[in-house]
């Protein structure tokens, strides 16, 4: 029953990282069940498994056992190119650090993963255009990351991620490298991608306050959750 | 935007690095093409010998004569329509104005039917066959020399010893531009008669044919040596561009090393290039992954590096024809011309120099961004996503 309304399903995932011929366990028989239109923060000390079990929800690492299941997808049994294109369709990321190509405009940042397309170049700017509007930067378009604030550039990277109309939002820490002002405007407008667009946000935060916007909040330590 | 337009704005990223590349690269093809026009224009004599010439010399050496006779037998060989002979002189001028230049004792009658790329006013030919001591000279030695239609002319052989003087009969210019305009002609009979040619009687140094069919060059060149080969004199006979390649085999070994020398500096413009790319692509590794997280596939990201490796090298590439162009054809190509008229009567540098410099330019920026270029796109996302320097 939770599987038909979960966008996000785990069941016995364990992740071993080895170094040199040591293994280290991140996570260990983890399940987790994320409800579609939920928006859950997810906390933990550092080297608990936060990042990693983020990477895994998003397509961008791979357990060493265990079932994923994201979107109505087995990812498990994707290659890495159709987990490649699968992301660009599903998965909208926000990181700490922005990550906005320095060399594009705010705009073309927001364009790139329309790029992967079929979309006429009249249908993206109409897409663009709309994504800056609804993180309050239609009037920033032309202007270059450095050009930015942070909490602006953390908005643009926002709409790169709602740009592709993306089931699921996966944030790392969205508000780790941004003031107290910004944060608050970056959740405000998490909370309301979340609320009026429907989006679901997983996100990852060691930020108390940030976690209090989430409607639910997970705490992960030694690789299971609490 | 599309997706040129990230490959592109990373081209000037780092301004000073990608402009300190590119010129690296203009002056790489600029040395490759100034070699290989050196090269070119040392060949193009050879390159655009007439096909419908033979030459026959004697079958030891080109220093060794002729009978004057072989040149009665050469002309009845059928296919053969004219044929003419020469002595080599070597030329000096007494004055030192030039240290060196072509001369023949050639026959005055058909010299200048059978070498028709060199063209003389009929007046000045007619004059020169009824002057025993005629000379013809190229336009280029004429005004080295500073004489004209009339003058009397002193020159020096380096084989056959004192003064030698001649009347200026005409002036030729040439009819094709890789003709030489520093060459000097006179009367076969001036020298066989002197009695400074007195170990050279009746000798002549080579001969050369006409042919009425082209395609017949090798046949024919067996049928000519076929005569002298119960003789005592026995001939090898080629085609023209065999007969230039033949004196030009003595600089083979200066040609072999400007070959190397050009693929030398392709290597160095390579390694420039190599070098420039991976130094970019580890800048942006976090970027790179960045990209593949929202969904860009591992084709994309060595697309856009090698694109970008590309773009740098043509751009580099056509800055240097711009160079090349510049400082031969309007610089150093007329002084050439000019002053080595001997070695180098033409010196431009040909199209497709240019056009091999610009390919190889593309095609060794592509080569120079391959490996970094795969190593970037089989990164794995979440270990680019670390890398933040």
């Amino acid at each position: 029953m939770a599987e038909a309304t979960s966008i996000v399903t785990l069941k016995g995932i364990n992740k071993t990282f080895h170094r040199g011929k040591e293994p280290i366990t991140v996570l260990e028989s983890l399940d987790l069940d994320v409800p579609t239109g939920s928006f859950e923060a997810l906390m933990g000390p550092s080297g608990s498994g936060k990042s990693t079990l983020l990477n895994i929800i998003a397509g961008l690492d791979r357990p060493t056992s265990g079932e994923v299941k994201v979107a109505g997808a087995n990812l498990a049994a994707m290659s890495d190119s159709q987990l490649a294109k699968w992301r660009s369709q599903n998965i909208g990321f926000v990181f700490q650090s922005f990550n906005l190509i320095p060399v594009l405009t705010a705009a073309q940042n927001v364009e790139l993963p329309l790029l992967l397309t079929s979309l006429s170049g009249s249908e993206r700017t109409k897409r663009v255009q709309t994504a800056l509007r609804v993180v309050g930067l239609e009037d920033r378009m032309h202007h270059y990351p450095r050009q930015l604030s942070g909490g602006q550039e953390q908005r643009v990277a926002i709409a790169r991620a709602i740009v592709n109309d993306p089931k699921i939002i996966v944030a790392d820490e969205p508000t780790g490298d941004l003031d107290r002002k910004s944060a608050d405007d970056v959740l405000t407008l998490l909370d309301k991608l979340n609320k009026e667009l429907g989006k679901t946000i997983f996100m990852v935060t060691h930020d108390p306050n940030a976690a209090e916007k989430a409607s639910v909040q997970r705490k992960l330590d030694k690789g299971a959750l609490q | 935007m599309n997706i040129a337009t990230y490959a592109r704005r990373n081209l000037f990223r780092r301004k000073g690095r990608t402009i300190l590349t590119i010129l690296a690269v203009a002056v790489a093809v600029l040395i490759f093409g100034a070699i290989r026009t050196a090269v070119a224009m040392w060949n193009a004599g050879a390159d655009e010998a007439a096909v419908d010439r033979l030459a026959t010399r004697h079958k030891v050496s080109i220093t060794m004569q002729l009978p004057k006779r072989y040149i009665d037998d050469v002309r009845k060989v059928p296919g053969i329509k004219a044929a003419t002979w020469a002595v080599w002189f070597g030329g000096k001028d007494p004055k030192e104005r030039t240290p060196f230049f072509a001369a023949f004792a050639a026959d005055h009658n058909t010299w200048f039917d059978v070498l028709d790329e060199m063209s003389v006013p009929p007046d000045q030919l007619a004059k020169w066959k009824a002057t025993p001591n005629g000379t013809i000279l190229g336009d280029v030695l004429a005004k080295t020399l500073e004489v004209k239609v009339g003058d009397r002319l002193t020159i020096n052989s380096d084989i056959y010893p004192g003064d030698w003087e001649f009347e200026v009969s005409g002036i030729y210019t040439p009819l094709r531009k890789t003709a030489d305009r520093n060459s000097l002609v006179f009367h076969w009979d001036y020298l066989n008669n002197d009695p400074r040619n007195e170990f050279g009687k009746e000798q002549i140094g080579w001969v050369m044919s006409q042919i009425s069919n082209a395609s017949e060059s090798a046949s024919l060149s067996k049928a000519i040596d076929k005569i002298f080969d119960e003789r005592d004199d026995q001939t090898v006979t080629m085609s023209e561009r065999a007969f230039q390649l033949s004196f030009l085999g003595a600089f083979s070994a200066i040609l072999t090393a400007f070959d190397l020398v050009s693929l030398v500096i392709l290597l160095i413009m390579t390694m420039i290039l190599a070098n420039t790319i991976a130094m970019s692509v580890r800048e942006r590794t976090h970027e790179y992954g960045v990209l593949r997280a929202i969904g860009f596939p591992p084709s994309y990201i060595l697309g856009f590096i090698l694109v970008e490796a590309v773009l740098i090298a043509l751009v580099g590439g056509l800055v240097g024809i711009a160079l090349t162009t510049l400082l031969i054809n309007f610089g150093m190509g007329p002084f050439i011309e000019q002053n080595m008229a001997g070695l180098f009567p033409y010196f431009k540098t040909p199209p497709w120099v240019l056009m091999v410099a610009l390919v190889a330019a593309g095609v060794l920026g592509g080569i120079a961004a391959i490996v970094p270029a795969i190593r970037a796109s089989r990164h794995k996302v979440i270990d680019s996503l670390r890398r933040l320097d």
